[in-house]
């Protein structure tokens, strides 16, 4: 059956950032040097391809997006300044919105006045919760325990109830993807003991990140140095989502240090520091293809979370020195900066800490499907028939 | 009759000859052969030293046949022909032995390789006893010029020539100037208007009284050689066709500059041209350009613009080669149609894109800046085009197997511009008749040779410019009009024509007027003398072939400087017994 093509697409995916794809001719240059393209997953050049004929029924089940790092080798490469590797960056945040139910993704990437706009009234909103909280039960002079002004078994109860937000989203989210790419984009049979097979994908990609070091491999570079400042940022990350979500009663409790928590949230601090500091001066400096263009979501994503770092050292700073009320203050600020952050995350680029490691098991289910399907071909050929 | 005295000089041509060939026993054996009066060997014969060597034993030993050996006679007999014209020798009482193409280059066993030289040698020695001392002929060359075609390669020319104060006439067929370039709107990658191209020639050769113009009108007859044709000029306009109208003139030269027809889409039954209204042919897309109106049958404002490519062009069924022109014109069509419906969505279905030559890439590129949408079918596997169904939102649906994406895939379209591609005309064969060139199989007009002759044909003077000879585009037309009027300038100025004194000739005395040689002629040199009874060879057109020769029942045709004795006695010297 004939796809229709859409000639609207290029210019909608234009909005989310995929500004020069038109020029491509598919000389597949940008294959040829991709550290990752295959056989079975051919990219950047297909997905080029698809984009400009808009066949958007075949794009949302494709995989080839999350399987790029974004080195960006085939832009480097590139005859024609088609910018492949921007066009595949572009091609996420379009998946990002399309797994997105709720259509809150796709007006954050289409328009950055609402998405400052909705983040500022969440920081608004969350401020005089926080703040209404502190003044009617507490006093802002003491920082936890009796009388507080943001106790912590209080910012525990608060964290979870924004965390189950979030995993919400997120897991209705990934279903979704998980319905397109492995119902709707396999015309072929999977066997469901592929999915128990292929599991260790997930905890290994999401913790290795290995196919991003392949990238800066086959650059020749000696030291990995996008990879490992990635890989610190989202360790760090990760740490602390874990300490906040679980371990925030002890993390609060002070003015002494309790280094069997506060090892890992320095540690975790030092992984979040180094990245964003790293990946703003990038966007600034533009010294790599992969920060020459930056989306205007792409900033918000690092200055909202270079805020989040900065005032969660230095309201854990103020506690330890004795400077309670400004503690309490940075403490507001910190959340309010950090519950737009949480909450922004099913719907903007920082989704890709889920769909990533998904789309790699997906992937690799999707091609052991695929290749016991050509072998048993291959030796029946007749069955087929 | 003198004594032969001959000269016979071995080339070594470096090593190219010597490392098979021993040169030192073949100069041995040459020496001893009768009326050899020296033999000498030589690193490289076609050096000055080695003329001059040649020239100087020419004038001290009284020598009057040479046998150079050396490399194909196409490579140098030119340069030993001219040694001897400088020592005072008449140039054709020279021989040459090919002992390397045909020798050294060809044998591996040096045993064997020497005794054929010896035998090439051998056999130039006996031909060149019997050379007779020829001479050139020439020819008065009439300063006017016969042009055929008023398209943008036959004005060009005509005002080459005439600028240069040459009287030409400029035959046209339809009842205007402009050719098939009057039928487009713009031109790629530029975008000039034709228009401003064409009215500015069409002006000046209005204005300009060394041009005759005869507008429907065509060349019925061409007779006579190079410098003296005589051109029959018939009027064919349907308002006189019960009297003919005919001029004869005289002329030194012809250009045939026919030009093209287009492709007829109709023959693609499943681009489905004649029974979709909105499936038109890029003529009748520039029509609209021109009248500066882009809509479909049914007057609306398309939405979807669809263009094909190779209408007609790279494939097997009809022709195989590339038109050259339609992919820029394709893109020229893009371009304009975005600047007129900028909301219109192009896209562009093609099996390669040539964007060859200058200019052209950037429009390419320019071209894809503009959200064309590009789209590579397979050779063979056409696009079909299908009427849409009520619900969309477009007149056709273009099913295609998209290459790139391994995709099957939909284009809607409201207007399908097929580009047809060139192809010869159909009065091509006729025109090729009447002035005497070849065609190759697909009806284009053949050059004398591709690479370094390409408006000369093997008619001496009759040349061939722009789209009769192959698709191309107006660049390169032009500069084929100029060339082919810059070459006939350089013999008019010359005033008369050499004539190679390599023809054949008729023995009147032996002539018993059978004819078979006047159809024979692949030249047409042979006129038949109705006075006497008798065939005679224009030796301006004889190419020395030697078909009549052959063909004579009487033995009256001689081809000179190939007569039966020379060739019988290189044929005995090669097969010579005694080496």
């Amino acid at each position: 059956m004939a796809i229709r093509v859409n000639p609207e697409f290029i210019n909608e995916l234009d909005r989310f950032g995929a500004e020069d794809v038109q020029l491509c001719y598919q000389c597949g240059d940008c294959s040829t040097v991709c550290p990752h393209a295959d056989e079975i997953y051919r990219f950047p050049r297909k997905s080029m391809k698809l984009l400009q004929m808009g066949l958007e029924q075949k794009i949302e089940t494709t995989l080839e997006p999350w399987l790029c790092y974004y080195c960006g080798q085939c832009s480097e490469q590139c005859p024609r300044e088609a910018d492949p590797g921007e066009t595949m960056m572009s091609l996420r945040r379009w998946l990002i919105s399309r797994y997105d139910f709720t259509g809150i993704s796709r007006a954050f990437y289409k328009s950055r006045t609402i998405e400052v706009l909705t983040i500022i009234f969440v920081a608004l909103l969350t401020g005089a919760l926080l703040l209404y909280y502190g003044f009617t039960n507490g006093n802002i002079g003491i920082y936890d325990g009796e009388g507080a002004f943001l106790p912590s078994h209080f910012i525990h109860r608060f964290d979870l109830s924004v965390g189950s937000i979030l995993l919400v989203f997120l897991l209705i989210n990934a279903f979704r993807m998980w319905r397109l790419v492995m119902i709707k984009g396999t015309d072929f049979t999977v066997p469901w003991w592929l999915y128990i097979k292929e599991l260790y994908q997930l905890p290994w990609h999401f913790f290795t990140q290995k196919r991003y070091s392949e990238c800066e491999k086959k650059r020749g570079h000696k030291i990995y140095m996008p990879w490992l400042i990635h890989l610190g940022l989202m360790l760090g990350y990760v740490t602390m989502l874990v300490l906040v979500m679980v371990f925030v009663e002890l993390l609060q409790k002070g003015p002494e240090i309790r280094w069997e928590v506060h090892a890992f949230g320095y540690m975790a601090t030092i992984g979040l520091l180094a990245g964003t500091l790293y990946f703003i001066r990038g966007r600034f400096k533009k010294h790599y293809v992969q920060y020459k263009k930056s989306h205007g979501t792409d900033w918000v994503f690092v200055i909202l979370l270079f805020m989040i770092v900065i005032t969660g050292v230095s309201q854990h700073i103020f506690h330890r020195t004795g400077l309670i009320e400004m503690a309490n203050i940075t403490y507001v600020i910190h959340l309010m900066s950090a519950v737009p952050w949480l909450l922004r995350m099913p719907f903007t680029k920082w989704a890709h800490l889920v769909y990533r490691p998904l789309a790699m098991y997906f992937a690799s289910i999707r091609r052991e499907a695929i290749e016991r399907e050509a072998a048993v071909k291959e030796l029946y050929p007749l069955v087929i028939k | 009759m003198e004594n032969n005295r001959i000269g016979v000089y071995i080339c070594m041509c470096g090593t190219n000859i010597a490392k098979i060939v021993d040169v030192e026993a073949v100069v041995k054996f040459a020496s001893e052969i009768p009326e050899v009066v020296l033999a000498k060997s030589y690193k490289y014969m076609c050096s000055n030293p080695g003329q001059e060597m040649i020239i100087q034993d020419i004038k001290e030993n009284k020598l009057n046949r040479i046998v150079v050996a050396a490399c194909s006679p196409n490579m140098h007999e030119r340069t030993f022909r001219s040694a001897l014209r400088m020592a005072g020798l008449n140039q054709y009482l020279l021989e040459m032995a090919n002992i390397r193409e045909q020798c050294s280059w060809v044998h591996s066993d040096p045993v064997e390789a020497t005794e054929k030289a010896k035998a090439l040698v051998n056999a130039a020695i006996a031909r060149v006893k019997l050379h007779e001392e020829l001479e050139n002929v020439s020819a008065q060359m009439c300063p006017n010029v016969l042009v055929i075609g008023g398209g943008i390669a036959g004005m060009t020319a005509a005002l080459e020539l005439a600028d240069a104060g040459n009287t030409v006439y400029l035959v046209e067929k339809a009842d205007h100037l402009g050719g098939n370039l009057a039928r487009v709107d713009l031109t790629a990658p530029y975008l000039y208007s034709a228009r401003d191209l064409l009215t500015e020639r069409i002006t000046r050769i209005n204005n300009n009284k060394n041009i005759k113009v005869f507008l429907n009108s065509k060349v019925t007859s061409l007779t006579g050689y190079i410098g003296n044709f005589r051109a029959v000029i018939q009027n064919i306009s349907p308002v006189v066709q019960n009297k003919t109208i005919e001029t004869e003139v005289e002329i030194g030269n012809v250009i045939v500059c026919t030009g093209y027809k287009e492709f007829d889409a109709s023959r693609i039954v499943h681009y489905g041209y004649g029974k979709l209204p909105n499936v038109i042919t890029s003529f009748e897309f520039e029509k609209m350009l021109r009248a500066g109106r882009i809509e479909t049958k049914e007057g609306k404002t398309p939405k979807y613009v669809a263009i094909i490519h190779c209408v007609g062009s790279r494939s097997e069924e009809f022709h195989s080669y590339c038109s050259r022109v339609c992919c820029m014109t394709a893109l020229k069509y893009a371009h304009e149609i975005k600047s007129a419906i900028p909301e219109c969505y192009v896209s562009d279905v093609y099996i390669d894109m040539h964007a060859f030559g200058k200019g052209h890439e950037d429009f390419y590129r320019s071209s894809s800046q503009a959200k064309t949408l590009f789209l590579m079918y397979e050779k063979g596997d056409r696009p079909v085009i299908h009427k849409a169904g009520p619900k969309d939102d477009c007149e056709m649906l273009i099913e295609v197997n998209e290459k790139l994406s391994g995709e099957t895939i939909e284009i809607p379209a409201d207007l399908v511009i097929l580009m047809v591609g060139m192809e010869a005309r159909e009065d091509a064969y006729e025109v090729a008749r009447i002035v005497n060139i070849s065609q190759d199989k697909e009806g284009w007009f053949i050059e004398s040779h591709p690479k370094l002759e390409p408006v000369a044909t093997t008619t001496d003077g009759v040349f061939i410019a722009g789209t009769c000879v192959a698709p191309k585009d107006i660049p390169d037309t032009v500069a084929q009009a100029r060339a082919a009027a810059a070459r006939i300038l350089a013999r008019i100025s010359k005033e008369k024509i050499e004539i190679d004194a390599l023809y054949s000739e008729v023995n009147p005395n032996l002539c018993s007027g059978c004819r078979l040689c006047n159809l024979l002629c692949p030249y047409s040199a042979i006129e038949f003398l109705e006075d006497k009874k008798q065939s005679h060879i224009i030796s301006a057109l004889c190419k020395g072939c030697g078909v009549c020769v052959a063909a004579c029942p009487s033995s009256a045709i001689k081809g000179r400087h190939f007569t039966d004795q020379q060739i019988l006695a290189q044929v005995e010297g090669l097969l010579a017994e005694k080496l």
